[in-house]
């Protein structure tokens, strides 16, 4: 769950661990890279210069105030992307005054990378499906066993849950 | 549904690979794409173990991820190579241009999106390590000058204790591209 993943991140961000930090978010860096340019072998080498980017914020002694880094990743990942798209050098350093987020926006940002903020219009039982599912990798006999349910019913909500989700992370620009 | 798939098992921290989900879909794999990269940016990694953990700190502190895997596994360069050449069935004759190769390879001056997977495959059983992170965990130029050179840059500046096959792996004679060439991606 995010909320501690953040803490983690905020220790290891006041321990100076950035290695710890890419250590976390490195299969999120290069998935989402490799899931953007649809397998191209250039993937890759974009996932190596937000690594890149983020060391050298790192380097710089940037703080990021009550933001957590979880969402700066994702900037600097999105960033990069855009960088790649629109035809930019992503081998180089990100522009000294970049920043993740203003700090009257901080709050809404990060909500914007909350699963569970989309959880939350769904019916009460497709949202306990879809979260024991999504946040914590459970089987579907497994989700039924904890929830009381029939394996049917979770397979239903699981497809109800699924269709609302994808419509959408699609949609969602 | 490969969407449903790979995110469970991201969540189970069994890290699948985005490309082979990809390669699965079909004419779905711009909505799969597109689920996966929203997944991820709203999903909290697992936390990572240690074998993750170790290449992270060798390539935040400039050694070469695969030097490491090799330190750690006690091998020396030679197995390595030697499990090269008896796993892609090569030539020994050949033995110092794969050396070569791979001593560039370990040192981040090859392309690594252009070494051939068979390559990678031996390496990751050799070095039992996660093919992905082999790709992944390429090293980084040391120090703010060379800190976004391109691999054929640093070519150039390379140390002089690399192995003479490594600057010039082939001989006038010799004809190219030739196997050994092909699977380190340095054919045309």
């Amino acid at each position: 769950m995010t909320h501690g993943r953040d803490a983690e991140d905020a220790k290891l961000l006041q321990a100076g661990d950035i290695a710890g930090l890419l250590a976390a978010y490195n299969d999120t860096i290069v998935g989402r890279c490799v899931a953007r340019l649809r397998g191209s072998l250039d993937a890759e080498d974009v996932a190596q210069n937000v690594r890149l980017r983020l060391l050298s914020e790192f380097h710089r002694g940037r703080s990021y105030g009550d933001l957590p880094y979880r969402v700066v990743v994702h900037q600097v990942i999105g960033w990069t992307l855009g960088d790649y798209h629109a035809g930019r050098p992503t081998d180089v350093p990100l522009p000294e005054g970049w920043e993740p987020a203003s700090p009257d926006a901080s709050d809404q940002v990060a909500a914007n990378y909350d699963l569970r903020r989309l959880f939350e219009t769904l019916p009460e039982k497709t949202r306990a499906v879809l979260e024991l599912r999504y946040s914590l990798g459970l089987e579907h006999e497994q989700i039924a066993e904890r929830l009381g349910m029939k394996r049917n019913a979770v397979d239903q909500a699981l497809n109800r849950g699924h269709s609302k989700l994808r419509d959408v992370l699609v949609a969602d620009g | 549904m490969l969407f449903d798939d790979y995110a469970a098992r991201f969540a189970r921290g069994e890290r699948p690979d985005a490309r082979e989900y990809l390669a699965r879909a079909g004419e779905g794999v711009d909505e799969l794409g597109t689920l996966i990269e929203r997944f991820l940016e709203r999903t909290a990694p697992p936390a990572p173990d240690d074998g993750a953990l170790r290449l992270a700190e060798a390539w935040v502190a400039g050694n070469s991820p695969l030097v490491q895997l090799r330190a750690e596994r006690g091998l020396r360069r030679e197995e390595v190579v030697d499990s090269l050449i008896a796993a892609l069935g090569l030539d020994r004759a050949k033995r110092e241009k794969v050396t070569g190769y791979y001593h560039q390879l370990e040192n981040g001056l090859l392309d690594v999106t252009r070494v051939d997977r068979r390559v990678w495959e031996v390496l990751a059983e050799a070095l039992e390590a996660r093919l992905g992170d082999l790709v992944a965990w390429r090293p980084r130029p040391i120090g703010a000058k060379m800190a976004y050179m391109r691999p054929s840059e640093i070519l150039e500046a390379a140390s002089p204790s690399m192995p003479a096959a490594a600057a010039a792996p082939r001989a006038a004679a010799e004809p190219y591209p030739d196997e050994v060439d092909r699977l380190f991606g340095q054919a045309p």
